[in-house]
């Protein structure tokens, strides 16, 4: 069982014969951004084009949070244990920390590894601690480049100013810069702003006159030995700075700074990748060290140059515009979206215009069609209330009828001829039918599905055609209701049934106005008339009248003041008047009763309607 | 005086009427139509047995207004009435008030002379009733003032004592009118009187 255990274990051990590995060693924290970059970079490189399987192993020292001097021997003996037995090709180390470290334990806790070196910046390079064989990737600080660019993008700056700090390598880069500067010729006076304690900085940073160039060199101490992260000063250069700031750094680009001559992370990484590969290949040692420097190239902060309004054009085909895709909406954002918003604005107009368009002319075809509807609507609540009204109009004929039949059996079997008789009581029956089907009839028409129609007839028509049901119901209610007509026919334009609905209304509406009065008080009276501006129709009753406060509401629709009422009867009532060009009114007083008139213009005799001047 | 029954027809729908008045004809029934209730009440009620066929719902006074005023008058023909649309409250109310029956239109034959048949029949009993009340009447208006006040007494249970006391007359006077009141009222007895007293009064009511 152990056996078999420790063959499981042991596999990869075994295996390893063919796999190469390599251990990145980093001096610190390997999870930066330039250093995820690089890595990707490098292991994308490696698997490209795979001579062996390779093992990546990873290990950090992190020096930066953590005192190399006191956790070293621990973190020395950690490490001999992990990688006893196993057989590391290749390390990389990253920083010199690590490669001090290298330089210290690799040959106890790694054998025969190879290393490559990444110098994270030119001036940690000291060629000297590299051991025999190794190689290192370095990136140079490029001051003369990034000077080059920067005169470039501004051919006659205000004043030029370095800044740089007072650390070891601060000092040298600054060197450099003078160097470089010297070898330019440089005409202007150069400002050096060097280890300033970072409020004087920004305050001296802010006093330089506007299209000046300002290069910043990093300063990871200021002259009280203050230590800073250089990309913190950065910030805060180009916060306070008026003029335009040029960095020598991959990462400076995308802090603020416009421009520089600056190494790729990427670009190390595929040149970690070359050397690791060369390393694995088991060529023999190369006695001296290769030292080989990324390649430095012009890269730009678009959205920089836009600030400080630089032209991008004179960068030169060779340099890098990062950030470009967003600069573009944020310069243009506002005109963008100004564009969008018309645009959209204009479109919604356009289909707002569309829809109103639309929805109005399906709306006056609605508007009929709802108008009948809500008509009959109305006429089926009112032919409820006309119940016992209908059913004694059609009893009544039938009850004759049957009686009729009745008679005319007990004449047959009187056994005697009685054929003029028989004859005249066929005739009554006959009689009584047609009327109790025309009551059907009627009662059809007033709630059938009925479409408007427009069609020319005779106010009085409509009174007569009414006057049956209307005495029978005034009969059942035990009111008396008066009729009159005009002797003239008056003609008026519309439907005719949605007019018996009007009469209907009104007259029920004025028959309950009169419920609670005492029988022999219980009276309406509906009237026909020529009026100045067309036919009249008249509702009186003796009522218990309309309050004033109620009154205007009358014709409102849900407005009732009855118990049961719903509050559509006059509403309809008006719209019906309304649509057949007329206007309808009320005279009342509490306790006086109430007078409902609808007036309808006339047709004239050429068929037009009368003008309506209300 | 005519025996024969008339039965008044009261029905504002004219053929409803004139069918009716057919009908009730060829059955063998005088009959006569009236298109309103104020048709049939300015018409001189002739003193004949007879019934009224009212419809319901006239215009101007309906026919419960009818039997109201007919009560008011003391006339009591029998009612039947015909509706094309009965609803309870006025069944009950004419019902309450007397009427025979209360039919719906449309009505069958049989249904309607039956009711016409029980109409006449109350009618010939309540003339029956009034003639022996009117003969009572005509009776007890032979009695003179003074035989009034002692049949009053006499049916209230008092003794010719009394009675004799009461009027301030002597009790051989009381009891020779009290003789006389007997024969008048053609009574045997004490208890034959308070029967008639009984009668007249339901004959006023």
């Amino acid at each position: 069982m152990a056996a078999l255990v420790l063959s499981f274990i042991s596999v990869p051990l075994h295996a390893a014969q063919e796999e190469a590995r390599v251990l990145m060693l980093y001096g610190i924290d390997p999870y930066l951004p330039p250093f995820l970059a690089m890595d990707r970079a490098m292991r994308e490189s490696l698997a490209s084009a795979p001579d062996r399987r390779i093992n990546f192993f990873s290990e950090s020292l992190d020096s930066q949070r953590f005192a190399m001097e006191k956790l070293e021997p621990e973190m020395a003996a950690l490490l001999a244990r992990k990688y006893k037995g196993l057989t590391v090709d290749v390390v990389v180390a990253v920083s010199q920390t690590a490669l001090d470290f290298f330089e210290r334990h690799g040959e106890q806790l790694w054998p025969g590894a190879r290393v490559v070196f990444v110098g994270f910046l030119g001036y940690e390079f000291k060629p000297s601690a590299l051991p025999p064989g190794a190689s290192a990737v370095l990136s140079t600080l490029d001051v003369a480049g990034t000077i080059e660019i920067a005169r470039r993008l501004q051919p006659d700056p205000q004043r030029i100013v370095v800044i740089s700090g007072m650390s070891e390598v601060d000092r040298r880069t600054e060197g450099q810069a003078r160097e470089e500067f010297a070898k330019l010729k440089e005409q202007r006076s150069v400002e050096y702003l060097s280890g300033l304690p970072l409020a004087e900085l920004e305050a001296r940073v802010a006093s330089v006159p506007p299209d000046s160039i300002i290069i910043y060199l990093a300063q990871f101490r200021d002259r009280d030995g203050r230590p800073y992260e250089p990309h913190d000063v950065l910030r805060a250069v180009v916060k306070a700075s008026r003029s335009p700031v040029y960095g020598a750094a991959e990462t400076f680009i995308g802090l603020g700074a416009v421009a520089g001559s600056v190494a790729s992370y990427e670009s190390r990484g595929r040149l970690i990748a070359e050397q690791v590969r060369h390393k694995l290949a088991g060529g023999p040692p190369d006695p001296g060290h290769t030292v080989l420097a990324a390649p430095n190239r012009c890269v730009a902060d678009a959205r920089a140059l836009q600030r400080w309004a630089l032209d991008p054009g004179r960068l030169g085909d060779d340099c890098e515009l990062r950030f470009a895709h967003v600069p573009i909406w944020r310069q243009y954002w506002w005109q963008i979206g100004l564009t969008l918003a018309v645009v959209a604005a204009q479109a919604t107009l356009i289909v707002a215009l569309l829809s109103q368009r639309r929805r109005r002319r399906v709306a006056e075809q609605a508007e009929e069609a709802q108008r009948t509807e809500l008509a009959r609507a109305a006429r089926r609540a009112t032919a409820g209330e006309l119940t016992g009204a209908i059913a004694h109009e059609v009893n009544q004929p039938l009850g004759a009828i049957l009686t009729n039949v009745d008679t005319a059996e007990l004449m047959l079997d009187s056994g005697r001829d009685r054929r003029e008789e028989l004859r005249a009581i066929l005739g009554n029956i006959r009689r009584d039918d047609l009327r109790a089907s025309e009551v059907i009839q009627r009662l059809r028409d007033l709630l059938g599905n009925h479409k408007f129609e427009r069609k020319e007839f005779d106010l009085n028509g409509v009174v007569s055609e009414l006057e049956a049901i209307m005495r029978a119901e005034a009969r059942r209610r035990g009111v008396t209701i008066e009729i009159r007509r005009t002797p003239d026919a008056l003609a008026i334009m519309g439907d005719r049934i949605q007019i018996q609905q009007v009469l209907i209304n009104l007259v029920l509406n004025a028959m309950d106005a009169v419920a609670e009065e005492p029988e022999a008080r219980r009276a309406v009276e509906v009237s026909v008339a020529k009026s100045e501006n067309g036919a009249l129709l008249t509702v009186r009753d003796r009522g218990h009248g309309v309050s004033p406060e109620h009154r205007n509401k009358l014709f409102e629709s849900f407005f009732s003041t009855k118990r049961n009422g719903m509050g559509l009867g006059l509403s309809i009532t008006r719209t019906i008047v309304e649509a057949h060009g007329g206007r309808i009114w009320v005279d009342t007083a509490p306790g006086k009763g109430a007078v409902f008139r609808a007036e309808i213009p006339l047709v004239n005799s050429n068929g037009a309607l009368s003008p309506n001047p209300a | 005086m005519n025996e024969t029954p008339l039965i008044h027809v009261v029905d504002d729908d004219e053929s409803m009427r004139s069918a009716l008045l057919l009908l009730l004809g060829e059955v063998g029934f005088e009959a006569r139509g009236y298109a309103s209730t104020g048709d049939f009440l300015l018409q001189p009620l002739p003193d004949r047995p007879g019934c009224l066929l009212l419809d319901m719902r006239m215009p101007g006074p309906s026919g419960l207004e009818l039997q109201a005023a007919l009560q008011k008058q003391n006339i009591r023909l029998p009612i039947v009435f015909l509706t094309g649309h009965a609803t309870v409250a006025s069944s009950v109310t004419a019902m309450k008030a007397g009427a025979v029956d209360f039919l719906t239109k449309p009505v069958k034959r049989d249904v309607l002379l039956d009711a016409v048949q029980r109409a006449l029949a109350r009618d010939a009993a309540q003339r029956l009733a009034r003639e022996g009340a009117d003969r009572l009447h005509a009776r007890f208006a032979a009695l003179t003032p003074r035989q009034r006040e002692v049949f009053d007494r006499i049916v209230a249970g008092k003794l010719n004592k009394q009675i004799a006391y009461e009027l301030g007359v002597a009790e051989r006077t009381v009891k020779r009118e009290r003789e006389q009141v007997m024969a008048k009222l053609e009574a045997g007895s004490a208890a034959d009187l308070g029967r008639l007293a009984e009668s007249l009064r339901a004959a006023d009511r």
